[in-house]
């Protein structure tokens, strides 16, 4: 059997893992375009803050790739699948035939149409290297300002205030998380950054960056702010063009069934670049979160090699915005719920969404309310009714 | 076999993926760090770290835990005090 893994983020390099521990005589490649082994994209932040030292952000040495026998291709990317034929073809015009394809590419950072010194992105080990040379050369009275309002602004926000810098907040929403948060739960996060003395600018959209080489300030529809270093974290756009132009379905990514097989036979999808049906919840889904990559690199790595499985996880994400503890279970997305129940308040300090389909509950997202997070986990995973969960 | 199981609690994140794998070795708190149980249970008061017998199954599943931990924020020793896990 030959193995393609596409990605080696932690979906793909655990597929490989999973793969080699069940099979030790199969070829494995796993195309990586990044360098670098595996790293842990969750620890970037703790890096920069000289929390853990450069080195611990790795999970993987680069002789681990050898001694597994997984062919390690570096610094390349795949750019082109043949279904028919079964191989996919390489940047470095290789060929690469498979048996089986695992699709696990992740999410490539959406930027802003300008670039100078001091504008930074969040995803990769060299945007962090990047945005650790850039905070070094801050002067004293430096200004940060960040775009964005999802998990990655969180990062930004605690990276600057670990550094003292006065900071500038501005996303197009009225608040943060617009697809999943409603009003109480936006206001509490707002009220939160603000009274921490984040400049918070809501509806507010990026016009163009001010500066030679150098950053000075950013232009919005609200005016001119001051900045010496921009986060910028409005989310990611994978590049799906080679999956589109061989036929793969793809929608917000790439669509699969609950065994994370694609509409194309022998491809497969797992990581954040999946947008598989979730069982537990009823519909098509994509995480975006740690546990969800690596729980679905393994899982992919069993179908591949002939288990019959669904891929069954509640999966959250768990961050902090200057102390204030955000969690998101299961599917959040308010559009596609049939109700949102709201507990707890601005005034209380804490709320947390209940995200109700069809009766069940299948998703919550908590705001200062650590303590909901077994009870809904637990009612999402046994496919409680709504009128079955009861929470204090 | 005994093993020495520690949560670094300025490490955890919370991200539950412990608790997934090991729901009976691990739980989170009020703070949404990860301590540590001794089969579901607490025999001594809530702590970050504790000393558990295992079978060889609940090993490989621990470490199974600790692997898939994004921080790296669990470690585990033998009863000599040797690092299993993470690998130095
Ligand atoms: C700063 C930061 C903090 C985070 N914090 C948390 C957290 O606290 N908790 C949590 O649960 N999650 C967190 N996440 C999210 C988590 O890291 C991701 O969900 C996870 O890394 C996704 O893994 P993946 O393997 O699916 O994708 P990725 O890690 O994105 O890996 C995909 C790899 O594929 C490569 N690639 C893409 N296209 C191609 C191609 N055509 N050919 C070859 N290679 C290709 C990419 O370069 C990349 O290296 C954080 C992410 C970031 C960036
Ligand atoms: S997996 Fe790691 S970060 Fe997550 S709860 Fe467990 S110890 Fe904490």
């Amino acid at each position: 059997m030959r193995y393609v893994i596409v990605g080696g983020g932690v979906a793909g390099t655990t597929a490989a893992e999973a793969l080699r521990k069940r099979d030790a005589k199969s070829e494995i490649t796993l195309v990586s375009e990044e360098h670098h082994p595996l790293y842990s994209r969750v620890l970037l932040p703790h890096y920069l803050k000289g929390k853990v030292p450069r080195e611990r952000v790795f999970l993987k040495k680069e002789a681990w790739y050898g001694q597994q026998q997984i062919e390690w291709l570096t610094g390349i990317a795949c750019e082109h699948l043949d279904p028919r034929n079964q191989f996919v073809g390489l940047t470095d015009g290789r060929e690469l035939p498979y048996d089986r394809l695992l699709v696990a590419t992740g999410g490539e950072v959406r930027t802003v149409d300008a670039d100078l010194r001091g504008v930074s992105y969040l995803r990769t080990l060299d945007d962090a290297d990047h945005l650790a040379q850039i905070l070094c050369e801050q002067p004293a009275d430096a200004r940060a300002v960040i775009f964005g309002g999802g998990f990655i602004a969180c990062e930004y926000l605690n990276l600057f205030s670990h550094f003292r810098l006065p900071t500038t907040l501005f996303h197009r929403g009225a608040h943060f998380w617009t697809r999943s948060l409603g009003e109480e739960a936006g206001a509490l996060i707002a009220k939160h950054l603000t009274e921490r003395g984040v400049e918070l600018h809501t509806r507010t959209q990026f016009v163009n960056l001010l500066g030679e080489s150098e950053l000075t300030g950013v232009v919005t529809s609200q005016g001119e702010h001051a900045a010496h270093l921009l986060g910028v974290g409005i989310g990611t756009s994978p590049d799906f063009s080679w999956l589109k132009a061989a036929g793969v379905d793809v929608g917000a990514g790439v669509r699969t069934n609950a065994f994370l097989e694609t509409n194309i036979p022998h491809v497969y999808a797992a990581g954040d670049i999946a947008e598989f049906f979730d069982e537990i919840v009823g519909r098509h889904i994509q995480a975006g979160n740690w546990m969800n990559a690596m729980s679905q690199g393994r899982a992919a790595a069993h179908i591949m090699s002939g288990e019959r499985e669904p891929f069954h996880l509640v999966s959250s994400y768990a961050t902090n915005a200057l102390g204030l503890e955000i969690i998101f279970v299961g599917d959040t997305l308010k559009d596609a719920a049939d109700e949102v129940r709201v507990l707890g308040s601005v005034h209380a300090l804490g709320v947390t969404q209940i995200f109700v389909r069809q009766g069940r509950v299948v998703g919550g997202v908590l705001i200062g309310r650590n303590q909901d997070r077994a009870a809904i986990t637990k009612a999402i995973q046994e496919q409680k009714t709504a009128s079955e969960f009861e929470i204090c | 076999m005994k093993l020495h199981i520690k949560v670094d609690p300025d490490l955890c994140i919370g991200a539950a993926s412990c608790v997934t794998i090991a729901p009976e070795t691990f739980q989170l708190n009020e703070e949404n760090k990860a301590y540590v149980l001794d089969h579901g249970t607490e025999p001594t008061p809530r702590t970050y770290e504790r000393v558990i017998d295992v079978t060889e199954e609940e090993k490989e599943n621990l470490i199974l835990a600790a692997q898939s931990c994004p921080t790296l924020a669990i470690f585990i020793f033998d009863e000599a005090g040797v690092q299993l896990f993470p690998d130095l």
